[in-house]
């Protein structure tokens, strides 16, 4: 099975999806749905195969990667692109969480979406996404990789309004895509800075990369490092955009609306991390405008350290989690900013793990209290859900960079690239270790207020709390166990080192550019640090939540008070565009078109007053008839004697 | 052969549906899908024969022409693509048809083959004055139809409808009329040819009421008063040929037709992009206030040929392939959305988006098709919509990054109005009962594989772009024949000659830049400010710029043809 043409890949979800929407479809005008057992089947088994040539692929995977070229996509004067796949050190990292964690959650959306009547529509969805998500990881073409870009985002849109009765939904899926879509600008402008460059052939991966070597051989930086920077801002807004960092960060929490694996998959294992992804897939280009990358550290560390305060005060447990994610992302995206794109996706590899976990969790809690996200109508969950309640520990300790546990490894690993960085590092260090300390704190809320205390809720609701079925927790427990032990796949202090050497061939030369002077500082040192802002951050959220009094929840679980806006002031600024062109649609329609009209009237109006005049002619005088017939036939035959005649 | 069939047995059919019954659907729809069906097997085969022509007959003599008009039609990519959508639409629109217009459905049906008839005449003609003739007589049939079959305001909408485009176009008869009487024939070639041996003025006159007529039809802001109201008055089957069809003739008109015989100098390319542009950036805004379903499809189908006019102008070397993906793509999107919204308001008996909603649950397959469709619509990449988009983009991009910003506005834009008007229509609550008849089967598939077109056409565009020779070395020899034959008047016989082969190479490369007036100092600003916007060095400009400068003054006319090649090659 070595010779696997890499097709495969996305080929399997491709099937999945078209043979899961034809049943949707078919199904879709009879009283009860199609089968859930055959569809569930369906749906886990696409998946699978994808992750089993995947894993069959890496084990033989040449250093150098495989590269094959399917045909070609677009062929006109000035444009030729190919549809071809790139599998190599990061597209086999991606592609084996992508596909793996994909498969364990298809599996625990069996159980989740037991009893909704779209069943089969949502993993048709499902498969669409994973195939969209497979493209752009495996692809070798900025082109082909923004037709997986647009995908996700599709599929995201399609997955976040699921359950499109409610306006709401729908009202969140618009946003989403719509602010994505504002980023994909960026990236498609991104795009034709590049072809402006160098034709539209170095949109390829490989030929990008010979390029910039090329060009930065030969000593021709003054020349080309304004157009790389333009290009390389323009990605980046497409970054933000997908990866939901400021300004374009207001979509994710909003996304929550969809249902909770879709939450776990989409909006934090796979689709949000494909900015870090572009960025290292692109970092040949990136290590050559360091100003670009001084942007990059500086959103990302806003970013990480807003969303984290944000995180603070959220009272939905799905929406701590989203700006959870944000404040990560934000941690990604400041590591990638200081030339660390190893460490980057390493905190993506483990990020999937953990945070999946967590979410399923919620899932389940969710699930188990038949559909109640406020956790402050939560609590004491620790005895009834004994397994979720452990997933979700092991998972928070993960997060928090407890150490042993996965984010550990990797949250450490970013901050001494940081603190490496150069002058700024130090401040980027103690800004990233404070994160750390917030993040354990609203992590550290949420275990507090949803397992320990005692049941909030009501007393009827207590009876239902049940543990999730089988089909559910084991998906659960596999990536518990990712959140524990991924992190060792690179643990420095112990002298392992694979993921960095797997890595090496594909951003290796990119990092060595910009090679920042070894500081002397002892390992220990850093992880000692990290593991006191674990600790701190634990000890803050025991004392101040373990204990105290939660006031009843009433009404919406929004954040209360100053609060609710004043964590949401991205939305706000979003606000303000979407005003500013309604704004000037409204002009546009009730000015400028009515201007126009009205130009039309007066034409109009003339006409027919000119007509009116005429029809004075139209009067019973025959003598002065037959007179103006004369005239206008002796003015016919002048015309045609002076143009020629008849011929 | 085939031509003449593409073009007059539509006619034939029209007068033959007379045959069948006014009263019972049934049968005269069995008819009407016959023809429509061979009709559109017709324009496949056309575009598979590739360039074509057929002999030129003698139609009639205009008084004051030198020549003759021939009855003269000439297959070439675009307009075979122009066909099949034209006479693909009609098919399907015929099919949804059957149930939306159940009254009289014969004449329905004779006016959709008289339209056909009339729009293939303008995509194939060879001849100015044939060309003007099927585009005039195209409003005809439109205007009683959206008279006969629309909706309450109808005798307004087709008022309006025939007489701004006629009107609109009038400039252009007496401008064709006044170019004919100075060229050999109206063929392409020899109106060309004439219109390099006039004054200035007179080219600019001609040039100013040929894009009036175009702009009127395709349309382009601000001479857009027609198309809302006709588009949602008219019936939904008739609106998608409208504008999946019939708005084509417009941009094909700039394509095939004012491209190829005027000289294009910079300010009035840069004025017509920036038409475009606004009318693209218009359209979205308009589409986004919209309350009527179909007027909000009719704003976003003017903002996508708003697009697809910029990148007319952007006379890119990639704008050629470029443009005629998107008028496909768009043609078969906005199409399909206009039946299925027609399709909408016979199930609950309104357009008025706030009174619509729920859909997707009351009638899944539908809801389905709907999402699916206006997904497509949106230019995922994946779809034709993308490439085309994508690639007009690209061209917009050479004439520098503020075109390519506004235009990247517009896209956005329409994801906002789009889904604005899916969530609207099919998504949360169901506010009115659904009483009228269903999507059938038949409608539904026809819908389902126009998408499906859609995505091979996006993941495959050659089909489209592998079809685009413009104009091949023997219609131009056929051309030149028929130009040399005429016993024309001494003297300017021997002009036409040497003159005549500038003139071929400008059809033949399409990029008639390539023919513009020596460069101003203007132009060299403009080219500098291009230049410094891709990036080159200060040094690197002024060289060019001063090459360029000498070159100009050694020979104006001739260097002038060949420094925006350079400056093209220097670019890349």
């Amino acid at each position: 099975m070595t010779n696997l043409p890499l097709w495969f890949i996305p080929l399997f979800p491709l099937i999945g999806c078209i043979v899961l929407g034809a049943i949707a479809l078919i199904s879709s005008g009879e009283k009860k749905g199609p089968s859930e057992g055959f569809v569930g089947a369906l749906s886990v088994l696409f998946p699978a195969l994808a992750f089993v040539s995947v894993v069959l692929l890496s084990f033989n995977m040449p250093e150098g990667g495989i590269r094959s070229t399917l045909c070609n996509w677009i062929d006109i004067p000035m444009f030729k692109v190919d549809i071809g796949f790139l599998f190599d050190g990061l597209s086999r990292i991606m592609l084996l969480f992508v596909t793996g964690i994909g498969t364990l959650i298809a599996l625990y959306s069996n159980g989740y979406m037991h009893g909704d009547r779209g069943f089969a529509r949502f993993f048709a969805y499902i498969n669409l996404f994973l195939f969209s998500m497979i493209v752009l990881v495996l692809s070798d073409s900025l082109l082909l990789t923004f037709l997986g870009w647009e995908g996700v985002g599709l599929c995201s849109y399609l997955l976040i309004g699921f359950w499109n009765h409610d306006i709401n939904n729908c009202k969140a899926a618009n946003k989403a895509f719509i602010v994505n879509r504002v980023g994909d600008i960026g990236f498609l402008l991104g795009m034709l800075v590049l072809c402006t460059l160098g034709g539209s052939n170095i949109l390829n991966y490989d030929a990008l990369n010979a390029f910039i070597n090329m060009i930065m051989g030969a000593g021709n930086v003054e020349i080309v490092v304004p157009i790389l920077s333009i290009a390389g801002l323009c990605f980046f807004i497409g970054c933000t955009g997908k990866s939901a960092q400021i300004p374009l960060l207001t979509w994710l929490p909003d996304a929550m609306a969809g249902p909770t694996p879709v939450s776990a998959l989409i909006h934090a294992a796979t689709m949000v991390t494909s900015g870090v992804y572009l960025l290292a897939r692109l970092s040949t280009m990136f290590v050559q405008i360091p100003l670009i990358l001084d942007i990059i550290t500086w959103v990302g560390l806003l970013t990480a350290f807003w969303a984290a305060v944000a995180g603070l005060f959220q009272n939905d447990i799905k929406k701590v989690l989203a700006y959870s994610t944000i404040s990560q992302l934000g941690y990604m995206f400041m590591a990638a900013g200081v030339a660390a794109f190893d460490a980057s996706i390493f905190h993506v590899f483990t990020h999937a793990f953990f945070k999946a976990a967590l979410f399923l969790g919620a899932g389940a809690v969710i699930h188990s209290l038949a559909g109640e996200q406020d956790m402050r109508k939560m609590g004491g969950l620790l005895k009834k859900t004994p397994v979720t309640a452990c997933v979700m520990i092991f998972a928070f300790l993960a997060i928090i960079g407890f150490p042993g546990f996965a984010g550990f490894w990797s949250k450490d690993l970013i901050l001494e690239r940081l603190y490496m960085s150069g002058p700024m590092g130090p401040f980027f260090y103690a800004a990233g270790l404070l994160t750390a300390v917030i993040t354990a704190v609203y992590m550290g809320r949420l275990i507090v207020l949803t397992f320990f205390g005692s049941y909030r809720g009501s007393k009827e609701s207590e009876e239902h709390i049940h543990e999730a079925p089988a089909c559910m927790l084991f998906p659960m427990v596999v990536l518990a166990f990712g959140a524990i032990f991924a992190g060792y796949f690179w643990a420095d202090s112990m002298g392992i080192k694979f993921f960095e050497e797997s890595l090496a061939p594909v951003v290796g030369a990119a990092q060595a550019v910009l090679h920042h002077s070894e500081a002397h500082v002892s390992a220990g040192v850093f992880a000692g640090l990290g593991t006191l802002a674990a600790l701190l951050g634990m000890g803050i959220a025991w004392a101040k939540y373990g204990k105290a009094r939660i006031p009843a929840a009433k009404g919406s679980s929004a954040p209360q008070g100053k609060m609710a806006t004043w964590t949401f002031f991205w939305d706000y600024v979003h606000g303000v565009v979407i005003t500013v062109v309604n704004a000037i649609a409204w002009v546009v329609d009730n000015c400028v078109d009515k201007l126009v009209q009205f130009a039309q009237w007066l034409v109009g109006g003339i006409a027919e007053i000119l007509g009116d005049g005429a029809a004075s002619f139209q009067v019973r005088k025959v003598r002065l008839q037959i007179a103006l017939s004369i005239a206008g036939v002796a003015a016919l035959v002048i015309v045609v004697l002076l143009t020629g005649g008849l011929i | 052969m085939l031509l003449h069939l593409l073009v007059l047995a539509p006619f034939v059919a029209a007068i033959l549906m007379v045959a069948t019954s006014k009263e019972d659907p049934k049968s005269s729809s069995r008819l009407a899908f016959l023809f429509a069906l061979a009709f559109f097997g017709m324009s496949i085969a056309n575009i598979a024969a590739g360039n074509q022509a057929t002999e030129a007959y003698e139609w009639f003599r205009i008084p004051g022409a030198k020549g003759p008009v021939y009855y003269y039609l000439y297959s070439h990519g675009l307009g075979a693509w122009m066909v099949l959508l034209s006479t693909g639409l009609s098919l399907v629109a015929l099919i949804t048809a059957r149930n939306t217009t159940c009254k009289n459905y014969r004449n329905f049906a004779i006016g959709i083959f008289a339209l056909m008839g009339a729009m293939n005449g303008t995509f194939l003609a060879a001849d100015a004055v044939l060309f003007f003739f099927f585009f005039e007589a195209m409003v005809i049939p439109a205007a009683i139809l959206i008279a006969g079959f629309g909706g309450k305001d109808r005798a307004k909408a087709a008022m309006t409808f025939a007489i701004y485009t006629l009107v609109g176009s009038a400039p252009m008869m007496v401008a064709l009329w006044y170019l004919i009487s100075q060229a050999d024939s109206s063929l392409l070639l020899s109106l060309a040819i004439a219109l390099q041996n006039m004054p200035e003025g007179a080219q600019t006159a001609i040039l100013v009421s040929f894009l009036l007529a175009f702009m009127v039809k395709t349309p382009i802001f601000p001479f857009h008063g027609w198309q809302a109201i006709s588009y949602s008055e008219a019936p939904a089957p008739l609106s998608a040929i409208l504008t999946g069809a019939m708005s084509k003739a417009g941009v094909f008109g700039f394509i095939a037709w004012i491209l190829p015989i005027f000289p294009m100098n910079m300010s009035i390319v840069t004025v017509m992009m920036w038409l475009g542009l606004v009318t693209a950036v218009y359209g979205a805004l308009m589409a986004l206030r919209a309350t009527d379903a179909k007027k909000l499809l009719a704003f976003s189908s003017m903002g996508h040929l708003g697009l697809a006019v910029a990148g007319v102008f952007s006379l890119s070397e990639a704008m050629l392939p470029a443009v005629l993906v998107l008028l496909v793509a768009h043609g078969i999107s906005a199409g399909a959305q206009f039946l299925l919204m027609g399709i909408a308001e016979r199930m609950t008996g309104t357009r008025e988006l706030d009174k619509l909603g729920g859909l997707a649950r009351v009638t899944p397959v539908f809801g389905s098709l709907f999402g699916f469709v206006a997904i497509l619509a949106l230019a995922i990449p994946g779809t034709a919509g993308f490439v085309g988009e994508f690639t007009v983009l690209l061209s917009l991009w050479d004439m520098g990054p503020v075109p390519a910003l506004v235009a990247g506005l517009c896209i956005i834009l329409s994801a906002a109005y789009m889904l604005r008007f899916v969530q609207k229509v099919i998504f949360g609550e169901q506010k009115c009962e659904v009483a009228g008849t269903r999507m059938t089967a038949l409608e539904g598939s026809s819908i389902g594989i126009m998408g499906v077109l859609l995505l091979v056409f996006g993941m495959h565009p050659a089909f489209i772009t592998n079809a685009l020779h413009l104009f091949d070395e023997q219609a131009i020899e056929t051309m030149a024949k028929l130009a040399g034959e005429k016993p024309a008047a001494g003297a300017e016989g021997e002009e036409v000659a040497p003159s005549s082969i500038p003139g071929v190479e400008a059809e033949v490369d399409e990029n008639v830049a390539d023919v513009a007036v020596p460069m101003t100092e203007e132009d060299f600003r403009q080219l500098d400010s291009n230049l410094a916007a891709n990036g080159f060095s200060e040094e690197e400009r002024a060289n060019l710029i001063a090459q360029l400068k000498a070159m100009n003054a050694e020979d104006s006319a001739e260097t002038a043809a060949e420094a925006p090649a350079a400056v093209e090659g220097g670019n890349k």
